[in-house]
């Protein structure tokens, strides 16, 4: 039916009109400024946080789980990455193990959620104290000053070399973005996500091995994090146990805006992405318009509503 | 169809809120970012209202933006990143960590946007100036008011603000070093951490008092911490009782004063704070001179002279002529 | 006996149409106070849209409703309550953690100060219970504690407590054994003769011809036949309904039975089954019949292992399954099983036709753990030709289907993994006539090329009609294995109700 194609292709254009929408609002609010290749180029290593966070984020959501600890993960990672670096460890050392202290915290989730049956949301609410106090206690309750290394480049807004363009870090999150979304699509794995997240019973009953793909998929999600991490601190320049606090909203919001279904079962990596691209855009944009911040903060939640519940009105009709 | 129309007025109503936001910024004159570590603190709206002052003084404008999440060093980050797309022609700054903040300040001097750094230090010498209070001399005026109210004996806590905020760490320094003088002083504990917010030291206050019953002293050494304290001491009754310093001021902590449940409170000047900060950027733009530290001062306010002109202007202080 | 009674519920030309297609046209029908009618139709005839234009749910394009002589246009079900007509749904809509009086005094609670006076609703819900027949239940029972049967005189005792005049069935016995149905025909006809006027929605012509007076065929939206249930014979309604003669499904008794397939033993599960054994040949075709409750699915599952064995044992071929090998072990072996419970458990509702077929193989159209869009699709279009499932595309979702189709997909999955052993549970649920018909052929054919199939069904004419061997489940235990033909349906009853006089689940 060619309506049918219509409604799924309008459903992942939904949040590129989105995007679209804050691009022209602001952009005719400020066009100069706004606009200019130096902002743009800011605000896409701004997203690159939230972004990596997002692609993990979306194959758990997906698979109709949650991760509340990315945000206490990421701080984690920071910690990781300061202390090796502190401790004489070279930089490619300190960049796999912050990324790998990801991982084990999405084993960690995948292993609780699914050895004690216990629903994703309660889990990932303890581990989500859990894990910032044991960077705390990695940290030694205080951030963690590094020596310099070119980890802090990642993230740089002007890259060396200058061809480069943006940040190695935005690269990152474009490659990993692109093979991600066909791994959710297109893979194995992918499709298991989409089967336990649309039903599970049926996944159990066509012998799929569901607590194991589960563990694997926060695995993934948790090694993003890692990655996340990384790039954070790439940003902050120290291991900073407090960072990131609250940022598993922000991460949660980009999918949530990007059509993914928090029942499980929707989504797509492209369409988180410009669900945190919208959210960048929209507090960059703020910023430079000189919105005060309560204003913002009304903003973003109110688009956040009226997304989720323009895209339920188009599935209903 | 009713969804859409909710929608479309929703979407009206922000494009509203944001053009009349974005009007006033007139072209021509120099805007001076101001950018504190949070919004919602008296100290930081003295700040700009000092600010404030030196803006018309000088017919320059001021953009105000705190990061959105308080004590969040990556969104304080991007304010600064933000602010100098928006090509202002100075930054005035508070930095919430010392280190973290330093790449942007420098990558923002490369643009050609000087930054001067007021109430806490940053690493780097990217900064043109750094105006604040001396923050050890005033833990250490804390220290001496606390110890000559003990008349030189007792045990006394430390209830620290927060880890990585290098102005607090200073008086923190300062105080102990000048509590240790006291041979009769005793330090009971000193690892304690008050958190970001007033409702977290309030918290962290009660348990410390629930560990330390008898304790004769205690000091705090900002405003959140001290305010926390005065709470958490008159909910058990030890308020007035226990000889309790404080630092900066508020409403509440001036009435603590006056009641006599607060012994002391060392006072900065944030108004100053906020006006050298801003009168310094200006003279940085126009080429000027500036000293690479200005010392912003300190005093100790007590029950005594609290009536005093200079000391009732400092508790309390000016406000923003229109808080927005 | 009607004629001379009011006309409670009249429908003059309702046509309602959704975008392009026309649900209904133009249809028109007069039921009296008093009357049971049924409303015929295959799944997609208009049924379900006529039913929600009734109950307020829809609004129509044009047309007009009266109840008891009055123009009835209600805003919404809510509205149509008021108005005295309430529809009790397929899918019952009671909050299982509350208790029996919670659940009837939603919504209509009296309270003083914010507090629920809990008796004053105490002798309305007696009254009403006592109307029902079940006056002997406790107003305290969890609802979530009742069983099936009882759920739905739950739903009917809140349809009247709203004072309903006309009261619309919709499937009403599809998840009742057949004593509760029983039960149910006598508390319709009851309340009918209360002076209710009832429509009443089912695929069984058996129960229609026992509950109800009346009827009126539906085809396509429009009107293709009513009159008197005594006036006419089974094959003339379902000519009406298909629009040309449905050949019966034949009872075929090939004794072609190859070599032993599934062998089970003394098989207990947690509760039921209880020492359960049987034996499936290749070739042939196993019914199991019994009441609901009897341990009919839960004897398919602890097969399938989705539940655990506590003793006894599961046998394909040389193979026995140890208790803690799980479902993959099964598919592995060649079992594969679909599921009562299309919805909450068989299918996957929101994904493509593609993904659910390929479910449990998903290896067959991968490489290098990446899936091949060419061969998914090629796999999909093969068996949704061989299986005639009517889909707008291979990725179309399958919740867009109709239920018959559904089920095909249900079905394709085993074929697609190439299974010898087919558990079937309840695989005829809730699909119209000619579907089932379908439904049974595939079934045959599969049997004729060699495959095994243990079916659990409940409507005795569909299994004494298609399986070659019945079983009668009777509390977890089963009987004797008896050819189809050495069954009646009445012989069958006597087995499966054998020391069970107890009505209540």
């Amino acid at each position: 039916m060619p309506e049918n194609r219509l409604v799924s292709t309008l459903r992942s254009l939904g949040p590129l009109v989105g995007l679209l929408l804050v691009l022209v609002l602001f952009g005719s609010l400020e066009p100069e400024k706004f606009l200019a290749f130096q902002n743009i180029r800011t605000v896409l290593t701004q997203t690159v946080i939230v972004g990596l966070g997002a692609i993990g984020m979306t194959f758990v959501v997906v698979s109709g789980g949650i991760d509340l600890s990315v945000g206490s993960s990421i701080a984690l990672s920071t910690i990781v990455v300061a202390r090796v670096l502190r401790d004489g460890g070279s930089p490619w050392l300190a960049a796999v193990c912050g990324v790998l202290s990801g991982a084990c915290v999405g084993i960690l989730n995948g292993a609780l959620i699914t050895r004690l049956k216990i629903a994703p949301f309660i889990v990932t609410l303890g581990t989500l104290q859990i894990v910032r106090g044991i960077a705390k206690y990695v940290a030694g309750e205080q951030k963690i000053d590094a020596p310099a290394s070119w980890l802090a480049d990642l993230m740089t807004k002007s890259p060396s070399p200058a061809w480069l363009i943006v940040s190695p870090g935005v690269w990152a999150l474009v490659v990993l973005g692109v093979f991600f979304g066909a791994v959710l699509k297109k893979s194995v794995i992918g499709t298991y996500a989409f089967a336990i997240g649309s039903n599970e019973s049926t996944a159990v009953l066509c012998g799929l091995p569901v607590s194991s793909i589960k563990i694997r998929l926060y695995a993934l999600s948790g090694l993003l994090t890692g990655l996340a991490g990384l790039m954070q601190f790439s940003r902050l320049t120290v291991g900073d146990p407090t960072a990131a606090t609250g940022l598993e909203l922000n991460i949660i919001a980009a999918v949530v805006i990007g059509g993914a279904s928090l029942s499980g079962g929707v989504g797509s990596i492209t369409s988180s992405l410009v669900g945190a691209l919208v959210m960048a855009f929209l507090a960059n944009g703020c910023n430079l318009v000189g919105v005060p911040n309560y204003a913002q903060e009304i903003l973003v939640g109110g688009i956040i509503v009226i997304v989720v519940a323009m895209d339920r009105s188009r599935r209903m009709t | 169809m009713t969804m859409c129309r909710f929608a479309t007025a929703t979407v009206a109503a922000f494009i509203l809120i944001l053009t009349g936001c974005g009007k006033d910024a007139s072209e021509g004159r120099r805007v001076i970012a101001v950018i504190p570590k949070g919004t919602t603190h008296e100290f930081w709206k003295s700040i700009h209202a000092g600010a404030l002052q030196a803006a018309a003084e000088s017919g320059v404008e001021i953009a105000w933006k705190g990061p959105p999440k308080e004590d969040d060093r990556d969104e304080q980050i991007k304010v600064v990143e933000d602010s100098v797309t928006r090509r202002v022609s100075a930054i005035v700054l508070a930095p919430l960590d010392e280190t973290a903040l330093a790449a942007s300040v420098a990558e923002a001097a490369k643009d050609g946007v000087p930054t001067v750094v007021i109430d806490s230090d940053l690493k780097g010498a990217s900064h043109s100036s750094f105006v604040a209070t001396d923050n050890e001399k005033g833990g250490m005026m804390g220290a001496e008011r606390l110890g000559s109210i003990l008349g030189g004996k007792g045990r006394v806590l430390l209830l620290r603000y927060q880890v990585g905020s290098a102005s607090t760490e200073k008086r923190e320094r300062g105080f102990l070093a000048g509590i240790a003088k006291y041979e009769g002083i005793r330090v009971v504990s000193d690892n304690q951490y008050a958190g970001a917010t007033a409702e977290m030291a309030y918290a962290k206050a009660e348990d410390l008092l629930q560990k330390f019953p008898d304790i004769d002293g205690i000091f705090c050494p900002n405003e959140s911490a001290t305010f926390g304290m005065l709470r958490a001491l008159t909910s058990v009754g030890r308020n007035g009782k226990v000889k309790f310093v404080g630092f900066d001021s508020s409403t509440k902590l001036a009435e603590g004063l006056r009641n006599g449940d607060i012994h002391g409170l060392v006072l900065q000047n944030p108004f100053r704070m906020g006006y050298l900060g801003v009168k310094t950027a200006i003279d940085v733009l126009d080429k000027k001179p500036v000293p690479a530290r200005i010392d912003t001062g300190v005093m100790i306010a007590t029950q005594e002279n609290m009536n005093t002109p200079v000391i009732t202007e400092l508790l309390s202080p000016k406000l923003p002529p229109t808080v927005r | 006996m009607t004629s001379t009674a009011p006309i409670r519920l009249s429908i003059e030309g309702v046509t309602k149409s959704f975008g392009a297609t026309q649900a209904i046209r133009g249809v028109s029908l007069n039921i009296n106070a008093g009357e049971v009618h049924a409303l015929i139709g295959e799944n997609g005839a208009g049924k379900s849209t006529l039913m929600k234009v009734l109950s307020g749910a829809l609004q129509p394009d044009s047309g007009t409703l009266f109840v008891d002589g009055e123009t009835y246009s209600p805003r919404g079900p809510s509205d149509a309550r008021r108005r005295g007509v309430a529809m009790i749904y397929q899918e019952l809509n009671l909050a299982p953690h509350l208790t029996v009086e919670q659940n009837l005094s939603l919504g209509r609670e009296q309270s003083q100060f914010g507090f629920v006076l809990r008796d004053a609703m105490r002798p309305q819900i007696y009254d009403v219970l006592r109307r029902l027949g079940i006056a002997d239940l406790e107003p305290d029972t969890l609802v979530g504690s009742l069983s099936q049967g009882a759920k739905q005189l739950i739903e009917i005792a809140r349809a009247l407590l709203d004072g309903a005049k006309v009261l619309i069935m919709d499937e009403p016995t599809s998840s009742l054994s057949r004593s509760d149905s029983l039960r149910l025909f006598e508390i319709t006809k009851a309340l009918a003769r209360e002076g209710c006027a009832v429509v009443y929605i089912s695929h069984f012509m058996d129960e229609l011809r026992e509950v109800a007076e009346s009827y009126t065929v539906l085809r396509d939206g429009a009107t293709v036949g009513s009159g008197l249930m005594k006036d006419v014979t089974d094959n003339e309604l379902v000519t009406l309904m298909a629009g040309r003669p449905v050949e019966r499904a034949s009872s075929h008794l090939a004794e072609n039975r190859g070599e032993e397939l599934l062998c089970v033993s003394d098989l207990s599960g947690e509760r039921f089954p209880q020492g359960a054994s049987l034996v499936l040949h290749r070739g042939e075709i196993l019914g199991i019949v019994g009441l609901v409750g009897a341990g009919r699915t839960e004897l398919l599952r602890t097969v399938f292992g989705l539940e655990r064995i506590r003793a006894g044992t599961v046998r394909v071929g040389a193979h026995g399954f140890r208790s803690s090998d799980g479902v993959d072990s099964r598919w592995k072996l060649g079992i594969g099983m679909v599921s009562e419970d299309r919805k909450g458990e068989g299918l996957m509702l929101d994904l493509p036709i593609s993904n659910n077929l390929v479910l449990s193989r998903v290896d067959s159209v991968a490489v290098n753990g990446w899936i091949s869009r060419s061969a998914l699709v090629e796999k999909t279009m093969k068996w949704i030709q061989s299986l005639d499932i009517r889909a707008s595309s291979v990725d179309a979702p399958v919740g867009s289907l109709s239920g018959g189709n559904q089920q095909k997909v249900a079905l394709a999955r085993l074929l697609h993994h190439d299974v010898d052993v087919l558990l079937l549970d309840e695989p005829t649920r809730g699909i119209d006539v000619r579907s089932k018909a379908t439904i049974w052929n595939l079934i045959r054919d599969l049997a004729a090329s060699g495959k095994a199939i243990l079916v659990v069904g409940s409507h005795l004419p569909e299994m004494l009609a298609g399986c070659d061997a019945l079983m009668v489940m009777q509390r977890g235990r089963l009987g004797e294995k008896k050819a189809a033909s050495a069954w009646t349906e009445h012989s069958l009853l006597v087995e499966a109700t054998a020391g069970s006089g107890d009505i209540h689940a």
